[in-house]
Formats: C-alpha cells, sequence, structure tokens
C-alpha cells in the first residue's frame, strides 16, 4: 500500500520537478479529478500535485496582438473579465452556462482541456479561436495547437511529465458565439454544443470557424460548412443550408445524455440560433 | 472520498486556516476531502454530505469568500483560507438567527432541513456579490443547489426577504480578508 501525501509547490519549477513521478497527479480545480477518484480505495490513492500556489499559472495577459492565460484561469474569471468578454465572446459564453457558482468557482481552463472531454464547454470556444497550448516540463516546453492535443475522449498527446501552462490565442475581433443543449440549464454535461467565429465584411462572411461539441470522439471543425459560407451572405437560404451541411459533419453516438439522431438535429439547431444572432446584429 | 481508513494511520500534512473567524493549526489527513474534514475530522456537521459528487451543493461553504462544494477540494487546499460553514452563520453570541437563516425559516423554505445549510451559504455567497438580486440573479446563484421537498418557490421568496433586510454588519464577517 502506497501512502498518499500532498506536494504543494510554490513555483513553476518545482511543480515541473513533481509532476512526471510516479504515482504523482495533478489537481487543479479538482472538480474532474474528485469526482473520479471517489470510489478509488485508500491504497490506491495517487500523490496530490496541487498547482494552486504557482502563481504565474493564474494570470490573464495580453500577449502580442492576443491574449495568454494561465491554466489555473477559474471559469468563474473567465466570466468576470471584461478583456475576455470583448476578444473571446464564445469563451465567455461557455465559462457562465457549464456547471454551478460552486463549480464555476473552482473548475480551471487547464483542467477543462486536460481532461479531455469531448463535450468539455471550453473547447469548442478554444478552437475557434485558434488556440495554441503551451506545454511544459522540467528543462523545456513545447507548443501544441489545440486541435492536435486531443486523440479521444480523455486522450490526449499530454506525456506525464508536462504540464499545460499557457493557453494562447490571437485577439478576435470577430463575432462569436458559444450555444449548448443539456438535459437542463445547470449542472449538466452538454449533449451538442456549437461555438463559431465569424468575421463579416460588406455583409459577407470574410473568415469563418465553427467547432462541435459532445458530437464525435473530440471536438470537431465543421470544415465544409465553413467553406460553404464562406463569401455568402448570411440570409435565411444560407443559414439553412449551413445547418443542414453542420448537421451531417456531426458524428454522434447514442450514450447516457443523448441520442444520435437528436445530436445530430440539434448541431443544426443551435448553429442556425447563433448565425441568425449574428446576422441581425449587424 | 469514502475508504476504510482509520483515521490515526492516515498521513497527514500541517495547515493554517481560519474556520468560522476562528484561527486554526491543523494536521490534516492529505487524501480526505474538506466535507469528510469538516465533520469527521472537527465535528461540524452542519454541512451535509448528499451526493458528494458536486451535483447537489448540500457541502456548500465560503472559501475566501466565494460558494465551492466542500466534497470536491482536497482538505490540505484549505491552508491559508478564509472558511465559513453554517455553524458560523448566526450572529455570535446573541440570541437568534442571521437574516438570511430568519427569512428561510418565515418563508417556510425549510421542510426536512437538508438542503438548507447549502441554500443558506449560497444565498451568503450571492449576497456577497450583490445585495439585491433579481429573481433571475438568485435562480442563477442557486442552481448548484437541490431541493426536494418544498419545492423551490419559498427558497426564492426567502433569498427575497432576506435581501430586503439585510444590513452592511450582516455580511461584514464573511468578506475574505485575502480578496
Ligand atoms: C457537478 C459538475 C458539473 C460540471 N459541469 C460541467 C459543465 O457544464 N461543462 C464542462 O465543460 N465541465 C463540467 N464539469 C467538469 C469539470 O468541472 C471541468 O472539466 C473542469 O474544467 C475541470 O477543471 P479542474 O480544474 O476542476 O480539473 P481537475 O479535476 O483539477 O483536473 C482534471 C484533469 O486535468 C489534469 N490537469 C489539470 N490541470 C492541468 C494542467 N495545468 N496541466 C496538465 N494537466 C492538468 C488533472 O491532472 C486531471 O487529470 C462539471 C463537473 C462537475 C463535478
Amino acid at each position: 500500500m502506497r501512502e498518499a501525501s500532498v506536494i504543494a509547490p510554490r513555483s513553476l519549477r518545482e511543480a515541473l520537478r513533481a509532476v512526471g513521478r510516479k504515482g504523482v497527479v495533478a489537481v487543479a480545480g479538482g472538480t474532474d479529478l474528485l469526482v473520479r477518484l471517489h470510489d478509488v480505495a485508500a491504497g490506491e490513492r495517487p500523490s496530490f500535485l496541487v498547482l494552486d500556489g504557482v502563481r504565474t499559472l493564474h494570470s490573464i495577459a495580453p500577449r502580442g496582438k492576443g491574449l495568454a492565460l494561465g491554466p489555473l484561469v477559474t471559469f468563474s474569471e473567465i466570466e468576470r473579465s471584461s478583456l475576455l468578454r470583448t476578444l473571446a465572446p464564445q469563451l465567455v459564453e461557455a465559462a457562465s452556462v457549464a456547471g454551478s457558482v460552486q463549480i464555476r468557482n473552482r473548475a480551471t481552463l487547464g483542467g477543462n482541456i486536460a481532461n479531455g472531454s469531448p463535450a468539455g464547454d471550453l473547447l469548442p470556444p478554444l478552437y475557434v479561436l485558434s488556440a495554441r497550448l503551451e506545454l511544459s516540463y522540467s528543462g523545456g516546453r513545447r507548443q501544441v495547437m489545440i486541435e492536435d492535443f486531443f486523440k479521444g475522449p480523455g486522450e490526449t498527446v499530454l506525456r506525464r511529465n508536462e504540464l499545460i501552462t499557457r493557453v494562447v490565442f490571437e485577439r478576435s475581433q470577430n463575432r462569436g458565439f458559444f450555444l449548448r443543449l443539456a438535459v437542463r440549464r445547470a449542472l449538466a454535461i452538454s449533449k451538442v454544443s456549437v461555438a463559431a467565429n465569424v468575421s463579416l465584411r460588406n455583409g459577407r462572411v470574410q473568415s469563418v470557424r465553427i467547432a462541435l461539441g459532445a458530437v464525435a470522439p473530440t471536438v470537431l471543425r465543421a470544415s465544409r460548412t465553413e467553406e460553404y459560407l464562406l463569401g455568402r451572405e448570411l440570409d435565411r437560404d444560407s443559414i439553412e443550408t449551413a445547418c443542414g451541411l453542420a448537421s451531417g459533419e456531426a458524428a454522434p453516438i447514442d450514450d447516457i445524455r443523448s441520442e444520435a439522431d437528436y445530436r445530430r438535429e440539434m448541431v443544426g439547431v443551435l448553429l442556425g440560433r447563433g448565425l441568425l444572432r449574428i446576422a441581425s446584429a449587424r | 472520498m469514502k475508504g476504510p481508513q482509520d483515521s490515526a494511520t492516515v498521513a497527514r500534512v500541517q495547515v493554517s486556516f481560519r474556520l468560522n473567524g476562528v484561527s486554526f493549526r491543523k494536521r490534516v489527513p492529505v487524501d480526505w476531502t474538506l466535507l469528510r474534514y469538516l465533520r469527521e475530522g472537527l465535528g461540524y456537521y452542519g454541512t451535509k454530505c448528499g451526493c458528494e459528487i458536486g451535483d447537489c451543493g448540500a457541502c456548500t461553504v465560503l472559501y475566501d469568500g466565494v460558494a465551492l462544494n466542500a466534497c470536491l477540494i482536497l482538505a490540505p487546499q484549505v491552508d491559508g483560507v478564509d472558511i465559513w460553514t453554517i455553524e458560523g452563520v448566526a450572529p455570535q453570541g446573541e440570541r437568534g438567527l442571521h437574516p438570511v437563516q430568519q427569512a428561510f425559516v418565515e418563508r417556510g423554505a425549510v421542510h426536512c432541513g437538508f438542503c438548507t445549510p447549502g441554500f443558506v451559504m449560497s444565498t451568503i455567497a450571492l449576497f456577497l456579490e450583490t445585495r439585491n438580486p433579481s429573481r433571475q440573479e438568485i435562480k442563477e446563484a442557486l442552481a448548484g443547489n437541490l431541493c426536494r421537498c418544498t419545492g423551490y418557490i419559498q427558497i426564492l421568496d426567502a433569498v427575497k426577504t432576506a435581501a430586503s433586510r439585510l444590513r452592511d454588519r450582516d455580511l461584514k464577517k464573511f468578506v475574505s480578508r485575502r480578496r
């Protein structure tokens, strides 16, 4: 039987030295981890690397033309950041509808990413913001685009000795949205979600990114739908066609939260709602 | 987290924290949740143990002035933190209840009472943000707390009633020194 212990580093260096060790698991907000460990017997529990005390991992700061977020930024901090409200409205919308007040006060950006659930609500916004992740290990770091980070449900390219230490994206002056459906508004995991980042010029779509959550093993870019929308005006016809295309791009499954057919249908409905909102906000 | 551990043999770590305004220095079991530590370690049974997975809100406490689920945080993570539980809500040394508790009683918002400590703590957290919340804001602030008997109307009414009576000094002690 291994004795559980707690490591509470004050610096990133210290944290990175500990993270690769056998039986050590990083704790950010703990909202996924403690649920998972709930039924793990005493002797089987890991040593907890509590990241809280590493101050540099909590920041929200401009970087170049964009923004750099520390992985320990909580959903509540995202919700309240006026900087993010203008620069990444999708991310703010997602952070404000997830979980409950209690969960949002603890749940972190880095935890949502590392957990790797295709239903993680911050992920579709990060896809449409073309986020880049900085992964650090003792002695170095590497950059990975968010789209290359996930291999499947709960599976990522993060190595055992690495931590996510920054999430970086360009400032978007575009219009964006995040919409989701769950069994109820609070405390429910998404059955399906859609995020988009759209810029219009002279009434036409100049650039567009659309990401779908909870309808495939990882978050999915709706690239055919994006291609179709490029250069078009957002009117009833083009929006209807886009919705049909996006439904076709989803690859959902039946599970405890929903059924494949319903999810596919709702991808179109949510995308339509969001695009109409953008069209009428002109 | 459940576990057959005997609390005498479990690994512990030293932490300092304030609980209901009183400073503590304690050796806490490294892999206990705050919920378990409050109840089994300190004998503070007012914080209720419901689902233990963050869904029911019965274990809501104030953690540096914000609401969170005590079942989803490790006991060692209270180091340096200001915690308030239901035991600390009523004014000290006086008879009587806090205006939030009083409003819950008067409005029939308490039936079996199991969810009440969590609702009261979430309500206080809401008041620390806004003294005059709309009905919608109240619903959102309490969405992480479940009640299975009274229904929610009485609870919403109680929060409204409490808001109308609240004075600054009813909130002062809950404001975290660290924020
Ligand atoms: C009741 C409830 C409701 C929820 N509702 C929602 C919801 O609506 N939407 C949603 O998206 N999620 C929801 N969740 C899931 C969870 O809150 C989120 O996924 C959250 O973002 C996880 O972050 P955390 O900081 O709590 O992660 P933790 O539990 O601390 O960590 C999760 C995993 O990530 C690893 N990790 C954490 N930080 C790092 C890092 N910096 N580098 C490397 N690895 C790291 C940990 O080792 C662990 O494996 C809910 C959870 C609960 C309990």
